[in-house]
C-alpha cells in the first residue's frame, strides 16, 4: 500500500485585514504526490513555495490563520484530515515522525536528552522506565553518538548543532515510525556534518525500509539522496518524478531554471536566467502561477496547466511540454 | 555547583559596601545639618562643637565613612534624631509587621496572579483572557492609598465586616509574647485563639490590598512570558511528537518558571514602597510608615537606616531568586 498518497491539498491563511475585510492567502494549491515504503521523497522549491507548510497540513500542526480546506493525505490508506485529533496525536511522533531544521531551539531546555527520548516512546508505546532507557541507549549509539550512556544525562544546551540534529532525529525514531518527513534537517550545519545526517537518514531508510520525505531547497541534497522528487512553486507540485529523469529532463520551465542556478551549473557556463519574486499569495494568477517569470509563457498560460505524463512517473504541470 | 553558588553569595560582600556608600552619601548630600537639631535651640557654641564632635563630624569625610561603616558592622545605627532609640531596635520593631504583610499579600497574589497568567495564555483574546486582562489593567491604575480607603471604607463602614484599620491588633487586646513577630503566628503558637483571630482580621484588608496590587502585574507578565514559551521552538515540536496535552502544559509551566519567579522577585522590591502607603491607611505600624515618616519629619538617621534595610532586603531577595534559578536552571550551570 502506498504509504503517503496526498491528494489535491489546499491549505489558506484566512485573516481579516485593517478594514475587517477577509483576505485570502492561498499558500496551498492542490498539492498530490505519494511516497512508497523504502523511497525517499525530495520535496524541493524556493522560500515560501509551501513545503514546509505541507508538512504541517498532513501532520495536523497548523495553527491559526492556516487552515486546510481541502484534499486528502491519505496515510496508508486513513485520511489524516478527517482524523480525530486525539487520533492523529496518537500517530505523531509513533508512526510518522518529524525532524525540523533549528534542532537545539526544538529540545525541552530543561530536561536531560536521555529523559527526553524515554519521555516520546512511554507517551506512545508500553514500556517499562528501564527498557525506554536501553532502547534510547541503543538509539544513540545506532546514531553514531560516541558514550551513548554517558550523553543520556546531556542537557540540550552542552550539545553542538549536529550533535542536536542527531538527537532529534534519534526523538523521531525512538518509537520505529513508517514515515519521517525531515524538514530542512541540515540548515545551518556545516557541510561534512550535513553529509553524516543525510547519510545516516538514507541508510536508516534502506535498512528499515520506512518511506522519508525531506524537505530542502538544495537541488544537491535531491540529487544525492532521493528516490523521488517533487518541485513546489506557489504552493503547487509543479514537476514531479524519478530524480534522475527529472534531472536529466527537466520539463517544467521553473524545474530547468531552478537546476540551471545551481553553483555547479553556473560555473559550467550555463545561461543565467533571470529570477523574480514569488507570486502574492492574495492574488495569485489565473492559469499557470509562473506565467509572469517564465521565459516561454504566452496566451494559453492563462488557463490552468495540465499535468503531462512523461512516462516513468514523471509528470509535468505545463502547457509548453509534450508528451 | 556549590563553586558557583558560593561565588555568588560572595558577591553580595562588595554589594554591600557600595550600598554603605550611598546611604552614607544620601544624609551628606541631604544638606541637613543635624547637629542644631539635636543640641537644641538653647545650646551654646561650645555645646553644639562637643555635639559635633561626639558624632564625628568634624573629622574628613572618608574619616566620618570610616566611622559609619565600623559602626554598621557593629550592628549600629546611630540613634533617631527624634526620640533619640536606636534605628537598628526600631526597625528589628517594625520589620515583623511589614514582612508580614508582605509575604501574605506577594503569596496571595502570585497565588492568583500565576494560575489567571497562565490560564489566560492557553486562549489569548478569550473570555477569560478579556476577562483578566481589564482586572489587571484596574488593579495597575488604581492608586494604592485610594484602595486602602475604599477597602476600609466598604467593609469597615458600610458592611462592617472588617475591623478599623487601626494597627495589627485590637487596641484591646495584648499582643502575644514575641517568638516570630508576626500577630498571628505567635498568637497562634501561644494558643492565644482571641489573639491570633483579631491579628487574623486585622490583616485581611491590607493583605489584600496589596495581593491585589501584586496580582495585577503578575497576571500581565505571566501571561506573556507563557504565551512566548508556548510559541517556542520546544513546546511546538512536543506537539510534532504527539505528546499527550498534560505533558505539553507541564513542560511549558516548568519553562515559564524561572522567568515569572524571577520577576516576582524585583516585584516584591519595589511593593516595599507601595506597601508603605497602605501601611499608613491601615495604621499598621510597620517600616514602610516608619521610613516614610521620618522622609517627612527629616530626621535623616532613621532615613539613613530605612534605605540600607531596604536595599540589604532587596539584596537578599535577589540573591533567593538566583540561588532558585542556578537550581532549577540548567543552562545556570549549578542545576543537580
Amino acid at each position: 500500500m502506498t504509504l503517503l498518497r496526498v491528494e489535491d491539498l489546499h491549505t489558506h491563511f484566512i485573516s481579516r485585514d485593517l478594514d475587517n475585510q477577509i483576505r485570502v492567502a492561498r499558500a496551498l494549491n492542490g498539492v498530490s504526490f505519494a511516497l512508497e515504503p523504502g523511497r525517499i521523497l525530495g520535496l524541493v522549491g524556493e522560500t515560501g513555495a509551501g513545503k514546509s507548510l505541507t508538512a504541517t497540513s498532513i501532520m495536523g500542526l497548523l495553527r491559526p490563520p492556516a487552515r486546510v480546506v481541502g484534499g486528502r493525505a491519505l496515510f496508508e490508506g486513513r485520511d489524516l484530515l478527517a482524523m480525530p485529533e486525539a487520533e492523529v496525536n496518537a500517530l505523531r511522533g509513533r508512526d510518522i515522525s518529524l525532524v525540523v531544521q533549528s534542532p537545539k531551539s526544538s529540545l525541552d531546555p530543561l530536561t536531560r536528552i536521555g529523559d527526553q527520548l524515554i519521555r516520546i516512546h512511554r507517551a506512545h508505546r508500553k514500556a517499562s522506565e528501564k527498557a525506554a532507557r536501553e532502547r534510547a541507549v541503543e538509539m544513540l549509539a545506532s546514531l553514531g553518538i560516541p558514550d551513548p550512556a554517558r550523553r543520556m544525562a546531556a542537557w540540550p544546551h552542552e550539545l553542538s548543532g549536529g550533535m542536536a540534529q542527531r538527537v532529534l532525529i534519534a526523538l523521531a525514531l525512538m518509537n520505529a515510525p513508517r514515515l519521517l518527513i525531515a524538514d530542512e534537517p541540515t540548515t545551518g550545519l556545516d557541510v561534512t556534518v550535513q553529509a553524516q545526517i543525510l547519510d545516516l537518514l538514507r541508510d536508516l531508510v534502506r535498512r528499515t525500509g520506512i518511506g522519508a520525505m525531506i524537505i530542502t531547497h538544495d537541488l544537491g541534497v535531491v540529487a544525492h539522496y532521493c528516490d523521488e522528487m517533487a518541485v513546489m512553486y506557489a504552493g503547487a507540485i509543479v514537476e514531479s518524478g524519478p530524480v534522475r529523469q527529472v534531472f536529466a529532463n527537466p520539463s517544467h520551465p521553473y524545474t530547468a531554471n531552478l537546476i540551471g542556478a545551481t553553483p555547479e551549473r553556473l560555473r559550467l557556463g550555463g545561461p543565467r536566467t533571470v529570477g523574480g519574486p514569488p507570486p502574492n499569495l492574495f492574488r495569485l494568477p489565473e492559469g499557470c502561477a509562473y506565467r509572469d517569470r517564465c521565459p516561454q509563457a504566452g496566451a494559453d498560460c492563462a488557463t490552468p496547466p495540465p499535468d503531462v505524463a512523461l512516462g516513468a512517473g514523471h509528470v509535468a504541470r505545463c502547457h509548453r511540454v509534450a508528451a | 555547583m556549590t563553586g558557583l553558588l558560593a561565588r555568588r553569595i560572595l558577591l553580595v560582600v562588595p554589594l554591600l559596601a557600595v550600598i554603605l556608600l550611598f546611604t552614607f552619601l544620601l544624609v551628606r548630600i541631604s544638606g541637613s545639618d543635624p547637629v542644631g537639631l539635636l543640641a537644641g535651640p538653647t545650646a551654646t557654641t561650645e555645646e553644639i562643637a562637643l555635639v559635633r564632635a561626639s558624632l564625628a563630624l568634624d573629622q574628613p569625610i572618608w574619616v566620618q565613612f570610616g566611622v559609619y561603616f565600623g559602626k554598621v558592622l557593629q550592628g549600629d545605627l546611630g540613634n533617631s534624631w527624634l526620640s533619640n532609640r536606636p534605628v537598628l531596635a526600631e526597625i528589628l520593631d517594625r520589620a515583623p509587621a511589614t514582612i508580614e504583610l508582605l509575604f501574605w499579600g506577594v503569596l496571595i497574589g502570585a497565588g492568583l496572579g500565576i494560575p489567571a497568567g497562565l490560564r489566560a495564555a492557553l486562549r489569548p483574546d478569550g473570555g477569560f483572557d478579556q476577562v483578566t486582562r481589564f482586572l489587571s489593567l484596574l488593579g495597575f491604575s488604581v492608586p494604592t492609598y485610594w484602595l486602602g480607603l475604599i477597602m476600609l471604607f466598604v467593609f469597615f463602614y458600610l458592611l462592617g465586616w472588617a475591623p478599623p484599620g487601626m494597627g495589627r491588633i485590637d487596641l484591646f487586646l495584648t499582643p502575644p509574647d514575641r517568638i516570630t513577630g508576626s500577630y498571628l503566628i505567635d498568637g497562634l503558637l501561644a494558643a492565644d485563639w482571641e489573639a491570633a483571630g483579631s491579628a487574623f482580621g486585622q490583616l485581611v484588608l491590607p493583605v489584600l490590598c496589596v495581593a491585589i496590587i501584586s496580582a495585577a502585574p503578575i497576571i500581565k507578565q505571566t501571561r506573556a512570558i507563557a504565551l512566548e514559551v508556548l510559541a517556542s521552538d520546544y513546546i511546538r515540536y512536543a506537539r510534532a511528537q504527539g505528546l499527550p496535552h498534560r505533558q505539553i502544559r507541564a513542560m511549558a509551566l516548568r519553562n515559564s518558571m524561572t522567568p515569572i519567579v524571577t520577576f516576582i522577585g524585583t516585584e516584591i522590591t519595589g511593593l516595599v514602597g507601595t506597601t508603605s502607603l497602605i501601611e499608613y491607611v491601615f495604621a499598621w505600624g510597620g517600616l514602610g510608615q516608619y521610613g516614610l515618616s521620618a522622609i517627612i519629619a527629616g530626621d535623616f538617621a532613621v532615613v539613613q537606616g530605612y534605605v540600607l534595610v531596604l536595599a540589604l532586603f532587596s539584596v537578599i531577595v535577589f540573591l533567593v531568586v538566583d540561588v532558585f534559578v542556578m537550581l532549577t536552571e540548567p543552562r545556570a550551570g549549578a542545576a543537580p
